[in-house]
């Protein structure tokens, strides 16, 4: 069924469609929509969920954590400020194994304090073992609320994972959205099952203080989970085109890379936008593609060393900044395409929720156009930047 | 470089020994290092302390793996802890033992100096605080700092922390010890087993660490499985029950921090399980009617 | 009704445990597992009750165990009741958070537990700082104490500021229990667990728990303390139970508190001016439980000089 829905709507009923079991919820713009509307469907009797109004968003993380450790399927939303408030227990839940699906409608993370979109709150958390996967309309982030949970509590996996919308460029923006039945989510989405819980009929100890004979082991086996997700999410993806029929890719998606001498890589909404220049550019005899780079975390090197393998320049757009060598981005590509003779520059643009427009994208190429040609170009370009030079 | 490596449990003040130690060497010109082993120590429980001591800069931050000296402030570790681990043949110890030291059985032949270092503190100091007695049977021992530069640099520490007579009763506590300290050979009898630990794989290890119960070679693991933690070794003092006194009031089993005091309800009565006393005294200075009394000792 | 006689035999917080001798904290988790039974899930924000009570891979809890931060216990108390409502598991969401963790760092999580009065129980093991990270002064230090952040100066001795008033903050969240508790008084402490283990919505038992290298006391008078405590007014042992407080135990006359701070080493170094002060606060407190309508007030301390004959009209009256 299709609907015209804000991107926040689609992730509500991406929850409800999911059968989350635990909603702990704190307000902050631009996610509040979404659990507003889990709160409705809840109290209208659409979706059996307990909702916890927190305190704080760290007290939201804390009753996901142990929500998700006593066996229920869990679900939040946050942003931005939310975000950092909870960093210790964002940190608390990937070690361990608690597999809680989290959208974060990314923001300005201040100071200054801003509502618009900027990826430097969900960037903040990249190394927490959480899953993040970045996505470009609404529809994939109602299909990412499902198979989010596929990808997290499989037994591979066992880890949570963050959905990342642009605030307001998705949250707030209606277009259609084809909903699944739920008799189809029921059967792509089994319920929860852990094999450890907080349970007294078989009492486990979750979270104990480890000493450093252990805590080594630990690191290196999340690290090996966050690995195993590659192939997990790839998997989760076909069997979700096959039942749904709308394939995203995987860890990646690739636009018009056939031939392609230079290329694009993008996340979320900005790549939406792209696809349309691409065209553009590819009408006038250019050879240029795109990368949407999905999944932050696990982070897929080869998939991108395979994608831009013949190409000469990348550009690498980022919503936000290191504030020194570029945006994270921008830097976990050019690590990734090591050895590879592909000059990558990077297009900072959009921060602080400044509209990424069409004539940014088509400067972009651009710049990257040049860079392959051996023409010198700066390595890191701020776009639409007072005092700066593009 | 000489290397040290003390032993000891918390509340002893191992670490304040090895600092104190170091605070000596520089005393007489020397460059030292002292650090603990950050674990994450409860009174009682066992704790480890590092020094080296050189003429000239030293720079390396490691845990000390050769000792030239293993300086023990409680005995009742070598049942548990391979003490002597590493330690150079030439190398020394220093431990605080009623026994003499060729009746000391490290599992090695060593060049031991022993110490009823216990008996000086409670003397001298009124408390079984036996980090700066030891010092003076390591001057002793070892000559690596003279007795004078100990007492200076105890003066020193603990004088500044605690007071300066403190600090002259600490000074005086290293020169006994400095003075009775027995230097012999130990006997290099035993086997000395050091205690399984489970140690699995980063595969093997369970999914985010997430325990229920089990058991491995090393012993048991998971909730409840502290059973086989024997802390005995903290106690100094041990309660003794007199059957005869007691009315089953049931007060120092529902005091008693440990589970020490375990009831046997079939039989109305009650069992003391020697392996979980610290040694508190609780029970004694609770029982009603007296029926219980700390003694210094393995009961 | 449970008695020392019918608590039950078995340990479901085991021997093997490695709190240090004479803990007042292990006592009371101790007897406090012992009423709630096999049927409760326990979490422990960051304290001494993590690491003694569990280092991976050993435990001494019997009953589920959960950790992850230190300022969260209401809120996990929360996530994880809700996740056995949901599932239908009937289970007692036991939280054991310190003073620390409950009157600063944890309040407002706490708080918010409370406010919505989840089920759950929330149990505050008191023993007046922070001593995991090895005795720092917190919101429930008494006044007058040495820790190791308000040090016996030259200047300044000890905390200036008096004991935070946690069981006013609480009840105010009208709430269906609060109790406070002793190890010291066994009958009330069972009772008051049992009584806690069968209320539904948020209670909150606030135990008092002696710290042996933290107060630098004996470790056998880790019990006789808590009595001393209760004699001289420093602790009250009283409920509230839907809006009503009942004193549920009387010392016949109230003990100078001197007798309570000369017995440990955090006040031995407190000044006549200063244990004044703190006798003062205590009578306070003594009259606001203890006396009855009609009865005059109780304190046979008189004022501290410098304070004598200002009153706060006589300063709006006179100024300064």
């Amino acid at each position: 069924m299709k609907k015209v829905m804000m991107g926040d709507h689609a992730v509500a009923i991406g929850a409800k469609l999911s059968r989350a079991e635990v909603i702990p919820a704190f307000p902050i713009t631009p996610q509040t929509l979404i659990i507003e509307h889990i709160a409705d469907l809840i109290n209208d009797g659409e979706m059996n969920a307990k909702f916890l109004t927190m305190e704080s968003e760290h007290s939201v993380m804390s009753a996901a954590a142990a929500a998700s450790a006593a066996g229920a399927r869990v679900f939040t939303a946050t942003s931005s400020q939310g975000l950092a408030f909870m960093h210790e227990m964002v940190y608390a839940t990937a070690p361990l194994r608690l597999p809680v699906v989290m959208v974060n409608a990314n923001r300005t993370l201040g100071g200054p304090p801003g509502i618009w979109c900027e990826h430097n709150d969900s960037m903040g958390v990249r190394d927490s073992g959480w899953l993040q996967v970045y996505v470009e309309d609404n529809q994939e982030a109602l299909d990412m609320v499902i198979q989010g949970y596929r990808i997290a509590e499989d037994k591979r996996v066992m880890l949570p994972i963050m959905p990342c919308l642009d605030g307001f460029v998705l949250t707030h923006t209606v277009e259609p959205v084809d909903i699944p039945e739920q008799e189809d989510v029921d059967s792509f989405l089994p319920s929860f099952s852990p094999d450890i819980m907080l349970d007294p009929v078989k009492p486990a100890m979750i979270g104990t203080f480890m000493p450093a004979e252990y805590i080594m082991e630990l690191r290196r086996q999340t690290a090996g989970a966050v690995e195993s997700a590659k192939h997990v999410v790839m998997e989760i993806n076909d069997e979700f085109a096959k039942t749904f029929d709308r394939n995203y890719g995987g860890l990646i998606d690739i636009y018009r890379m056939d031939d392609a001498e230079i290329a694009l890589v993008t996340t979320g909404t900005v790549t939406s936008t792209s696809r349309a220049i691409v065209d553009e550019l590819r009408n006038k005899g250019k050879k240029v593609g795109l990368v949407k780079l999905r999944f932050f975390r696990p982070f897929p090197i080869e998939e991108l060393r395979k994608a831009l393998a013949g190409i000469s320049a990348v550009g690498v757009f980022d919503r936000s900044i290191s504030y020194h060598g570029g945006g994270p981005t921008f830097m976990e590509v050019r690590s990734a395409l090591y050895g590879m003779n592909i000059t990558a520059v990077n297009h900072l643009a959009g921060i602080g929720g400044r509209d990424v427009t069409e004539d940014q994208i088509r400067k972009m190429f651009e710049i990257t156009q040049k860079a392959a040609k051996g023409e010198k170009v700066n390595t890191i370009n701020w776009h639409n930047t007072r005092g700066e030079s593009v | 470089m000489f290397e040290l490596r003390f032993h000891g449990r918390g509340g002893q003040g191992a670490v304040m020994a090895a600092q104190t130690l170091a605070e000596a060497a520089v005393i007489e010109g020397n460059y030292a290092v002292a650090f603990p082993f950050f674990g994450a120590e409860r009174r009682g429980a066992p704790v480890l302390a590092f020094a080296r001591i050189d003429s000239k800069k030293i720079f390396s931050k490691t845990q000390v793996y050769v000792p030239d000296c293993v300086v023990v402030l409680d005995d009742s570790l070598l049942d548990t802890i391979d003490v002597v681990s590493g330690i150079k043949p030439e190398g020394s110890v220093v431990i605080n033992s009623k026994e003499e030291p060729d009746e000391i059985d490290l599992g090695k032949e060593l060049r031991t100096g022993a110490i009823d270092a216990t008996s000086v503190a409670l003397e001298i100091l009124k408390a079984p605080i036996t980090n700066t007695a030891i010092l003076g049977a390591l001057a002793r021992v070892t000559g690596i700092v003279k007795i004078e530069s100990i007492e200076e640099a105890v003066k020193t520490r603990f004088g500044e922390r605690l007071g300066a007579r403190v600090g002259e009763r600490n000074a005086l506590a290293a020169r006994i010890a400095y003075e009775k300290t027995v230097i012999g050979i130990s006997k290099g009898i035993k086997k000395l087993e050091t205690k399984k630990q489970w140690l699995p794989s980063y595969q093997e290890l369970p999914v985010g660490g997430a325990l229920i119960e089990g058991r491995t070679e090393a012993g048991l693991i998971g909730p409840g499985s502290f059973i086989e933690n024997k802390v005995s070794g903290w106690a100094t003092f041990r309660p003794v029950r007199d059957k005869a006194k007691c009315t089953m009031c049931l007060l120092c089993w529902f005091y008693c921090p440990e589970g020490t005091i375990v009831r046997i309800s079939d039989r109305g009565d009650l069992m003391t399980n020697y392996d979980y006393c610290k040694g508190c005294g609780v029970c004694e200075n609770e029982c009603p009617v007296d029926a219980i009394k700390m003694v210094r000792g393995r009961v | 009704m449970i008695t020392i006689k019918t608590l039950s035999d078995e340990n479901l917080f085991t021997a093997g445990h490695t709190a240090c001798p004479g803990c007042g904290v292990a006592m009371s988790i101790r007897n406090a597992i012992r009423v709630l039974g096999k049927d409760t899930v326990v979490y422990v924000p960051a304290s001494c009750a993590v690491v003694f009570g569990t280092t991976f891979p050993y435990g001494a809890w019997k009953v589920p165990f959960f950790h992850t931060a230190f300022e969260n216990t209401g809120a996990c108390l929360t996530g994880m009741q809700a996740a056995f409502e949901i599932k239908g598991k009937h289970v007692i969401s036991a939280g054991f958070a310190g003073d620390g963790g409950t009157y600063d760092i944890g309040l407002q999580s706490m708080s918010g537990a409370a406010e919505r009065n989840d089920d759950v129980l929330y149990i505050c093991l008191d023993n007046e700082a922070y001593m995991n990270t090895g005795i720092q002064r917190s919101g429930g230090t008494p006044f007058g104490a040495w820790t190791t952040t308000t040090p016996v100066g030259k200047k300044i001795q000890g905390n200036r500021r008096f004991k935070k008033n946690l069981g006013d903050i609480v009840t105010a969240h009208e709430i269906p229990y609060y109790a406070t508790l002793s190890i010291g008084h066994p009958l009330d402490f069972i009772r008051k667990v049992e009584k806690a283990k069968n209320i539904k919505g948020f209670r909150f038992l606030h135990m008092f728990t002696p710290c042996v290298p933290g107060w630098k006391i004996d470790p056998a008078k880790s019990v006789e303390i808590t009595k001393r405590a209760v004699e001289s007014g420093m602790w009250t042992l009283y409920e509230f139970e839907n809006g009503k407080k009942k004193i549920t135990y009387k010392p016949g006359k109230m003990k100078s508190v001197k007798d309570y701070l000369l017995m440990q080493g955090r006040f031995r170094h407190m000044s006549e001016e200063d244990i004044k002060i703190l006798q003062m606060w205590v009578c306070k407190k003594w009259n606001l439980h203890y006396k009855e309508k009609g009865e005059p007030d109780i304190c046979e301390i008189v004022q501290p000089e410098e304070h004598h004959g200002i009153t706060e009209e006589h300063r709006e009256m006179h100024g300064p």
